[in-house]
């Protein structure tokens, strides 16, 4: 199995402290053999995030096997993960052998492990714990030399707690855990991603990347990226293929970001902490002002203009969020479409 | 039969997003439950520009007045 070479430099990492950390925290477990529990939404980086670790540890020359567990069924994972015989099942002609095999002296990913049916759990716990597996039909053990990576879209612990994931497995694996923060909660660092995805597809068509309209960068950061980085990244490609004028404006986006950016309550406010190098004073007052204003035009568009309903929303008074509206300036924008003065919205 | 002021009222709203990128929209006829609108400006001769706008400006109008039916670009 090939891997795109990726170095620790090469990476965008963003000014979010928040990313900042997670790879200080990649450098510290680069030589480590130990397992590691990647946790994060779909599109945030896991398997980029596994390839890191595998190319900057002592592992590096040797493979790195990813593999989906959410795409085989309960009873081909085992033999995708474990190898087989000839003649264990209908259909097995040959010997094969497993990912874990196939990963020997390097490192495996094991993505999607949340989707590991409760059946299967024990015998990876088993792999963990030994570092031994056998072959499905097979009798002999075969000693293992892999490191374990494993990704996760949910919270384990979670599903620990709702008896859907075996809690002996979840501490095997929780061993150097890494959490990947959604793009909505750290929107300082779309601008960069923006820059850099733009400048590799134009690269691709061989064109220089065109000069990006205002109201493109202030749709991208307001947009709530449900698809996080891989949605951001596809976003770049479409504009690529489609600017044909000489400059990124709103009609190169897809409607879908243009129109639903900045839809919900706490993906309105702008990021509230600077980046970790800023020295620039930054008003409070002027900032939660900002903030009180984004969720007070969310709780009027909700409401549909209703004041009361409003102020329920945001559990104050309705005299309050009269007074409020007024110090916020909102006056005139809630008459309209509940929206605070300046924020584009749509749909 | 959709009112000319009900569609009026959504491009109103609709407008200072594309003024901000040196567009703008007009609305040249309502007829029935449907609307013949313009792009003028930046982004007026750009075809993935009418994809874009056609696609959400069309958006924003059912949002508002579910019985609309369809946004032409004329």
């Amino acid at each position: 199995m090939t891997t795109p070479q990726i170095s620790m430099e090469s990476v965008v990492v963003g000014r979010s402290a928040r990313m900042r950390a997670v790879f200080e925290f990649l450098r510290i477990i680069g030589n480590s053999d130990s397992t590691v529990l990647v946790t994060g939404e779909s599109g945030t980086g896991k398997e980029v995030t596994a390839t890191l670790i595998h190319q900057n540890s002592r592992r590096r020359h040797h493979p790195f096997v990813a593999v989906s567990c959410a795409l085989f069924s309960e009873t081909l994972i085992e033999s995708e993960l474990f190898g087989h015989e000839r003649g264990a099942f209908t259909g097995a002609i040959k010997d094969r052998p497993g990912r874990f095999e196939l990963a020997e002296g390097g490192t495996i990913f094991l993505d999607d492990i949340d989707d590991v049916p409760l059946s299967m759990q024990v015998k990876l716990l088993r792999v963990l714990q030994n570092r031994t597996i056998e072959r499905l039909g097979g009798t002999r053990t075969v000693p293992v030399n892999v490191r374990v990576i494993a990704g996760s879209k949910r919270d384990l612990k979670q599903l620990v707690n709702e008896g859907k994931f075996r809690e002996d497995l979840y501490y095997r694996l929780n061993v150097l855990p890494l959490t990947l923060p959604p793009l909505r909660e750290r929107r300082e660092d779309v601008p960069v991603l923006m820059d850099h995805f733009l400048g590799r597809y134009f690269k691709r068509r061989n064109e220089d990347v065109p000069a990006v309209s205002d109201a493109v960068r202030q749709a991208f950061i307001r947009y709530s990226w449900p698809g996080n980085v891989r949605e951001l990244e596809n976003a770049c490609e479409r504009i690529a293929q489609t600017c044909s004028c000489g400059t990124v404006r709103i009609g190169c986006m897809s409607a879908s970001i243009l129109f639903r950016a900045g839809s919900q309550p706490a993906e309105v406010a702008p990021p509230v902490t600077p980046a970790s190098d800023t020295t620039a004073p930054i008003s409070l007052d002027d900032r939660l002002r900002e903030v009180e204003a984004n969720l007070i035009g969310w709780a009027l568009k909700v409401s549909g203009g209703n004041k009361s309903r409003a102020a329920e929303l945001l559990q104050i008074k309705r005299s309050t969020l009269g007074d409020r509206i007024n110090r916020c300036g909102l006056g005139a924008a809630d008459k309209s479409d509940g929206q605070p003065a300046g924020a584009v919205q749509l749909a | 039969m959709v009112s000319r002021e009900r569609v009026q009222g959504v491009l109103d709203r609709v407008r200072p997003f594309l003024q901000a990128d040196g567009g703008d929209i007009e609305l040249v006829t309502v007829i029935g439950n449907s609307a013949d609108v313009r792009l003028t400006g930046m982004c007026a001769g750009c075809p993935s520009a009418h994809m874009t706008l056609h696609v959400g400006v069309e958006a924003a109008i059912r949002e508002e007045i579910p019985e609309f039916e369809t946004l032409r670009l004329a």
